[in-house]
């Protein structure tokens, strides 16, 4: 099988670094927002082929999600990243169309946890230890910055971040067991909330 | 200037690009305020190119950006509202020159701005305290709301800075602080860097907007982003292009074209609007629209105290009040150059932001000494026991050849529009400055005797705040605008945000820019009144 490349499309290397900073960054940003189209994403699945329950992901591609989000935020004393419905999070926050560049690029990344883990331990990521996964993202991690597996592991550490920490009207922090865990709850969003809806309504510049 | 205009009787038509939030816009959302879209576009739609030296590459950046919407960056600032100083008018004559810097007098005093910001404060509606200190600018009468609640650890620090000889001041803020002109007092949320939904932050959106547009006499048209500045045979401004909300090009005739973007984008648009008779950019025949261009100096160290370990000491701590409100100016202007520099700035002490995903990003670190796992919860967890108090540093940037704007032909926003191509390069007498600061300020920290001290930078640039571009000054020869802001080669053209300052002051210039616009908009209303 190939190696996970990003795909060609007209940006440079320095421009991946940038976008990612934002994304990491204090303020803004993600992918682009047609000014002309208001309508909330209403892109197809692409989990619908093949009849997967999940909107971004198959449902192998979601139990290796799973298994690196839980080793970024493993459930100890607190809870982990899969209590928090992490991966449901970032499976339906990569269907906006703020995200559609980032899923083109974190999609690949997923594949190429289990293809490092396959070459490495002769098993698929969601069959090797707690230790070995941690390898394996570890070797992702420490990859030369502008590189493919670095730029993963940043998308990766800052999706299962925005997962535990953001809003639960966007699908994690279940419970708030997020915010309790860092301590946040002075000033949420009313019950009733629909953080997803905002997103769109204000999408356009 | 809209307001003041329209109270004249006159007609205004206010294009904004970007959209016209209301109150119920304003969510406790971080991934909505603070991580997509809503405030600054994106660097891949309207990218400003930046690159450090004229050697450097150009990236595409999200940078020198502030909110893109109706009253612009004063809807997400956190509203720091401290006035400039006599000094600061006339930083040539007083410090002198400096090698490799073009420092200027402004053709006004301090004296003449000054009842522009009293106005200012009572139109946005700005809580203070008048405290003597040595760097006290002068003033006529005292803010028109009390301060806001400050957190008891500005007692602690009140007495860390006495001791170190400094003279700590309340920081006044653009926040009011009790019921003011049918706004509602200030709810303590902690979140000011998003919109207010109290309407109690002074942004131009709750205050001088809805005067404006009660007057009848503003044609507020959000989603509309000017393309050129059109002008007739003689050489007079006569309309503006703009793209409507649906992508159309529109032609706004008007008398008087008065531009407000942002020093980065008003240099920019006037670069783009290019005619026989200006050919370098409208009001540029003389090639100083885009120079002189200044940021902020910015230099930040953070100090954590850690809640379970100070329970008998300071069982105060974890009071939930946000506001802090101390800042120190005494190092201003320093009596000799000693250390490097004459001119200075300001340090603001605050908590840290509470976003919380910023926050866990910030300690899960990346690369090699980034963290996941374990470590990283332990960290949060830490995090949730601690309150980190930090100073920022508003540092005099010094006017050079090298940090300027020009427009990148080659690479156009998704309006079809080139894009603001910005050059960084810093004097180095910036960095002795702000370094000199930040240790000052660490010094204060360090009395707290905190559970952990982090230097954050001695070398930033805040890139919200912006000036120079368009610099004003009584001689033609060597700035854009006259004295009243209006420009030298186009007499119906006037530019009003931070882009007319030939300093960039030691403080944040927000408030500064409203009380200029003020200002230049009454002479402006006493002009067309006389029929001028």
């Amino acid at each position: 099988m190939p190696r996970a490349r990003r795909r060609a499309n007209r940006f440079s290397r320095r421009v991946f670094i940038h976008r990612l900073a934002f994304l990491g960054g204090g303020v803004v940003l993600i992918g682009p927002a047609c000014k002309r189209d208001s309508s909330p994403a209403a892109s197809t699945p692409d989990a619908a082929a093949t009849a997967s329950p999940y909107r971004t992901f198959t449902e192998p591609e979601f139990a290796i999600l799973s298994a690196a989000c839980e080793r970024i935020i493993p459930r100890d004393e607190d809870p982990g990243a899969i209590d928090a419905q992490v991966p449901q999070y970032i499976d339906l926050m990569l269907q906006t169309k703020e995200l559609r560049k980032a899923k083109a690029e974190f999609v690949p990344g997923v594949l190429a946890l289990n293809r490092r883990s396959r070459r490495r331990f002769g098993k698929d990521f969601v069959e090797i230890t707690d230790d070995q996964r941690d390898e394996v993202l570890n070797q992702f991690k420490d990859s030369p910055s502008g590189s493919a597996e670095a730029h993963f592991f940043e998308l990766l550490m800052v999706f299962t971040l925005e997962g535990l920490l953001g809003d639960p009207s966007y699908g994690g922090n279940k419970d708030r067991v997020g915010w309790a865990l860092v301590g946040f709850g002075t000033s949420e969003p009313p019950p009733a909330y629909d953080g997803t809806r905002h997103l769109h309504a204000h999408g356009a510049h | 200037m809209a307001l003041q205009l329209a109270r004249a009787g006159f007609k205004v038509a206010l294009l904004e690009k970007g959209a016209h939030y209301q109150r119920e816009d304003f969510v406790h959302d971080e991934i909505l305020n603070s991580r997509r879209n809503f405030f600054m576009p994106l660097p891949w739609d309207e990218p400003h190119l930046v690159r450090q030296g004229p050697n450097g590459k150009y990236s595409r950046t999200n940078s020198a950006w502030t909110a893109n919407c109706v009253g612009g960056g004063t809807v997400h600032m956190s509203g720091y509202f401290y006035r400039l100083k006599p000094i600061d008018f006339r930083m040539r004559s007083e410090l002198g020159p400096v090698a490799g810097a073009n420092v200027a007098d402004w053709p006004i005093r301090y004296e003449e701005l000054a009842p522009f910001y009293d106005m200012a404060e009572e139109e946005l509606g700005v809580s203070g305290a008048v405290i003597p200190h040595p760097f006290a600018e002068p003033r006529s009468k005292p803010y028109p709301l009390p301060p806001l609640d400050a957190h008891p650890i500005c007692k602690q620090l009140d007495i860390a800075c006495r001791k170190l000889g400094y003279h700590p001041l309340p920081t006044a803020r653009g926040i009011i602080s009790r019921a003011y002109r049918d706004r509602s007092a200030c709810a303590y949320c902690a979140l000011c860097s998003y919109g207010c939904e109290v309407g109690a932050k002074s942004g131009t959106n709750s205050s001088l907007i809805p005067a404006a547009l009660a007057t009848g006499n503003v044609d507020l048209r959000p989603r509309s982003m000017a393309r050129s500045i059109e002008v007739d045979d003689d050489g007079q401004a006569k309309s503006v292009v703009y793209l409507d909300a649906q992508g159309v090009a529109r032609e706004q005739p008007a008398k008087i074209i008065v531009i407000s973007c942002t020093a980065v984008e008003s240099a920019r648009l006037l670069l783009n609007s290019t005619s026989s008779k200006f050919p370098n950019g409208l009001a540029n025949n003389n090639g100083l629209v885009g120079q002189n261009l200044m940021f902020s100096s910015f230099g930040e160290a953070r100090a954590t105290f850690r809640v379970s370990k100070r329970k008998q000491s300071w069982p105060w701590l974890d009071d939930p009040a946000p506001f802090v409100q101390r800042s120190l100016q005494d190092f201003y202007v320093m009596p000799d150059g000693r250390h490097g520099f004459r001119k200075g700035g300001t340090l603001g002490f605050m908590w840290t932001h509470p976003n919380p995903i910023f926050a866990a990003v910030r300690l899960a670190g990346s690369g090699s000494s980034g963290v996941f796992g374990k470590t990283l919860k332990d960290r949060l967890r830490e995090y949730r026991d601690s309150r980190i108090l930090q100073f920022e540093i508003y540092g005099e940037f010094l006017p050079t050849a090298g940090t300027y704007l020009t427009v990148d032909n080659s690479v156009k926003d998704v309006y079809g529009i080139p894009v603001a191509a910005i050059t960084v390069g810093r004097h180095p007498t910036d960095f002795k400055m702000t370094k000199f600061l930040v240790e000052r300020g660490e010094d204060v920290l360090k009395a707290l005797h905190p559970d952990g001290l982090e230097r954050v930078t001695t070398g930033g640039e805040t890139t919200i705040l912006q000036h120079g571009t368009c610099r004003f000054g009584n001689d033609p020869a060597t700035s854009v605008l006259d004295k009243n802001c209006r420009a030298h080669e186009v007499p119906n053209l006037y530019v009003v945000d931070g882009s007319f300052m030939p300093s960039s002051g030691g403080v944040p210039t927000t408030l500064t820019i409203v009380a200029n616009a003020f200002r230049v908009g009454q002479a402006l209303a006493q002009t067309m009144k006389r029929g001028g």
